[in-house]
């Protein structure tokens, strides 16, 4: 049994008994007066007048328990997370990023936006920069660079300069668009900075670097200078350095091959155009090694890269020459000796090791000398076992008796074109023996 | 001082004086004014000391009741000035009290403080945006006084207010969140506390750039953070982030200065007087502050870093330069005995020096 007092303006107002059962009733409680109202099934207001007190009490003892189990159990928005919605995604990332005191890549950020809307503003309504999306509305771009920036920030500040510089160049590939040429050009920029800071790797990154610069200027339509300074200080740092490293990956190792021919070919007009001699010459010698290491390893293009490779060597050691560079001259007349020794042509081989071999002679560089000295001799050799396969292979009298004096008499004979790389077929001889097996078996059946 | 006793009795019926600082009945007058009470001699000395003896005579035209005005436009000049010279005060006391707080005296701080709120509320009612300068005064003094409750609860007002207004300008918001991060600092919740200065970072950012004086404090703050973190590689590159800044614009301002002395090198000494206005007295205060705390880190570091400290130096010595208070600056460099920050000193300030010597030169002629 409930007493109760019900409310119905137009009806009846007044005190009432009436026997209710739990389901005719729907509670519902009234937060603003803190007590219970229930609908009855006669669609009517109820407020409860004598049980409500009772209920009260109790129901605002329940309502702190709830409270409390709503804090401990349901987690709702903390001020941070509820500032996190109400600000700009931009704004989230920079404040993200010097609440772990990454300082430098937040000014950096701001800066460059800051630098992309006055660009903007520069160029006024109606142009081309104008229509495009800033960098603050882009959060797949702000993400990348508060990755890249942050990780490049936190190697830096351990002193460790080429994770700085590999985040800073992946940032710069990142961008590597029309709309975003600028932000990759900075990037290029700060990556040339952070490479003059590496020591260890022998100036690889640096010179990277440089060729990514002289590509921006050149794109830029600067002055020809400029980039050309560019490409010269690579081409500097990676004489004799690039082509050393055999521990890298091979597969890396290819695709900088042709990158590096790419280029070098650009250090190479470029020196033209400067007019230095010095400076062509080991362009041309780069490039020629380039072509050369390059071609050993992919045998498809090896024609063409080998005549382009003898192409820029001979030209190479013409100014050499000039230049009285011996050492160099020693290093090309070595490497087109080898080319021509490899493709056959061993008289041409036998010419440019003689005259290795005179250009060291002149650096008084033992070892040096020694190590022409048998290059010379497997060429002569080589030379020769064509004149010996055709003796041999003529099989007639007069052939024989010819290898017969050659072999009686192992002095050296001026006319006769075996006697001077004898020695050396002697050792081909320990090395190869089938070869002269053959001869001799030859030499039998002709007899 | 001139003290006053009042007879409570003896004062009219229906207006109760209250003290100046707590509010409490009345029982001195200031002597000078007249129109200042106190409820003891300590209240009224604590008052004097910060802020009464200068604005001791301001107070008088706001306290006294209006003179009667003829005419409609006389009475609304009056008004005029009245609402004139409030505005001052509250411009003169929030000054005097941010100048005691970055002194480090925060005691002194809160009688000023306590002015500037009253005034603002005087001009522009309970809820306006120009209170909150007024309330972070003094949450930063309650805060330096170890009153964590208190500067919470100013710092609420002040956020409250932020909140409510959409159009809050970034330089109070910075600020407020300045003061939000030091109060969590000192409580000991870093995480919030860097969250706070993070975001004073960014507002002060945008409102005056990365690299500028009022950036740095945000940036001083944080590294102060990192250190109590032992997170020292952090604190070490915001603490020469912060030097960096400094000694940007001091030698900024060095350098306008000496291109006029070159230009006016004929003029008096009175006329230079004038350079002095280019470092107001608060950031003043501060800069010596934060330079002199970088500078207490680095000596104390266990791995030195001679070129950095040295920076510091140096930003120091161009600060007592600027200020013209020549024998701190030489020293400055003088007390610094380690011979390899000496060299680098040297190198650093071979171009101050001879500015200085210019400098003195024109003093004497």
């Amino acid at each position: 049994m409930l007493s109760v007092y019900i409310r119905r303006p137009h009806c009846f107002y007044g005190q009432y008994t009436v026997p209710l059962q739990r389901q005719d009733l729907c509670f519902v409680w009234d937060w603003r007066h803190n007590w219970l109202k229930c609908w009855l099934k006669l669609n009517c207001l109820v407020s409860l007048n004598f049980f409500s007190f009772k209920f009260r009490i109790h129901l605002i003892k329940d309502k702190d328990a709830i409270d409390h189990y709503l804090s401990m159990n349901i987690k709702g928005l903390s001020k941070q997370e509820a500032a996190a919605y109400r600000n700009s995604y931009k704004k989230n990332i920079c404040i993200d990023m010097l609440r772990q005191g990454y300082h430098k890549s937040f000014s950096e950020l701001f800066t460059l936006i800051q630098k992309w809307n006055a660009l903007r503003e520069a160029a006024g309504p109606g142009s081309a920069i104008w229509q495009q999306k800033s960098l603050e509305e882009q959060p797949d771009k702000l993400d990348q660079l508060h990755h890249f920036l942050t990780r490049a920030e936190a190697a830096q500040r351990a002193e460790y300069y080429e994770e700085v510089y590999n985040n800073q160049l992946k940032l710069a590939y990142c961008f590597n668009n029309t709309e975003d040429k600028w932000l990759r050009n900075y990037f290029y920029e700060q990556c040339l900075s952070t490479a003059q800071l590496i020591k260890i790797d022998g100036g690889k990154k640096e010179s990277e670097a440089h060729a990514n610069m002289g590509l921006v200027n050149e794109e830029q339509g600067k002055s020809v200078h400029e980039s050309a300074e560019h490409y010269e200080t690579f081409h500097q740092l990676t004489l004799g350095r690039m082509w050393n490293d055999e521990t890298a990956d091979q597969m890396l190792e290819n695709k900088e091959h042709q990158q590096a021919i790419k280029t070098l070919i650009k250090a190479f007009e470029m020196a033209k155009k400067g007019g230095d001699k010095k400076m062509e010459g080991e362009a041309a010698y780069c490039l020629g090694l380039a072509y050369h290491s390059a071609g050993e390893e992919q045998t498809a293009i090896i024609v063409i890269n080998v005549t382009e490779a003898i192409e820029y060597l001979e030209k190479f050691v013409t100014v050499a020459k000039s230049a009285q560079l011996s050492r160099s001259l020693v290093d090309a007349c070595i490497s087109l000796g080898d080319i021509y020794n490899e493709r056959g042509n061993y008289y041409k081989a036998c010419e440019y090791f003689n005259q290795a071999f005179e250009a060291a002679n002149t650096l008084t560089d033992l070892p040096l000398v020694d190590e022409t000295k048998v290059y010379y001799g497997i060429a002569k050799a080589h030379n020769m076992m064509v004149a010996v396969n055709s003796h041999t292979d003529a099989a007639d009298h007069v052939s024989i008796e010819y290898l017969l004096a050659w072999k009686e008499n192992r002095s050296d004979m001026c006319t006769d074109p075996f006697t001077v790389g004898k020695t050396l077929v002697m050792k081909l001889f320990f090395l190869f023996p089938s070869v002269f097996f053959n001869e001799k078996k030859n030499d039998h059946t002709a007899v | 001082m001139n003290v006053q006793e009042l007879v409570p009795l003896a004062l009219p019926r229906g207006r109760p004086l209250s003290c100046e600082l707590c509010g409490g009945p009345a029982q001195l007058r200031c002597g000078a004014c007249h129109v200042t009470y106190y409820c003891d001699v300590d209240h009224q000395k604590a008052d004097w000391v910060s802020i009464h003896e200068k604005i001791c005579q301001l107070l008088i035209p706001i306290r006294t009741s209006f003179p009667f005005f003829n005419s409609e436009k006389e009475r609304k000049h009056g008004m005029e000035q009245l609402l004139h010279r409030q505005k001052h005060l509250v411009d003169f006391t929030h000054k005097v009290a941010q100048k005691f707080v970055f002194e480090g005296k925060h005691e002194e701080a809160i009688p000023a403080a306590l002015h500037s709120l009253r005034f603002s509320i005087d001009t522009c009612g309970p809820d306006s945006v120009e209170l909150v300068p007024a309330y972070l005064i003094l949450a930063e003094a309650s805060t330096g006084l170890g009153r964590l409750t208190q500067a919470e609860e100013y710092l609420s007002q002040a956020q409250w207010i932020v909140l409510k207004t959409s159009d809050c300008s970034n330089g109070i918001q910075s600020k407020l969140h300045r003061n939000l991060g030091l109060l969590y600092a000192a409580k000991g919740n870093f995480e919030e506390s860097l969250y706070h200065l993070a975001t004073d970072i960014y507002f002060a950012s945008c409102a005056f750039g990365t690299h500028d004086i009022s950036t740095s404090g945000g940036y001083f703050h944080m590294a102060n953070v990192f250190f109590r973190q032992n997170k020292m590689d952090i604190a070490d590159s915001l603490y020469t982030e912060v030097t960096d800044i400094w000694h940007a614009h001091f030698s900024r301002l060095i350098q306008v200065q000496s291109q006029t002395l070159t230009t006016l090198s004929c003029m008096l000494f009175i006329h230079l007087k004038c350079f002095i206005l280019n470092i107001d007295e608060a950031q003043q205060a501060e800069a010596s502050q934060v330079l002199n705390a970088i500078l207490d880190i680095r000596e104390q570091a266990p791995k030195q870093q001679p070129a950095k400290t040295a920076n510091v130096v140096h930003a120091l010595a161009m600060l007592h330069y600027l200020i013209f208070d020549f024998p701190k600056a030489s020293h400055v460099t003088v007390t610094v005995c380690d011979p390899v920050i000496q060299d680098c000193i040297r190198i650093f300030t071979t171009k101050g020096a001879e500015l200085r010597l210019h400098k003195l030169k024109l003093r004497d002629g």
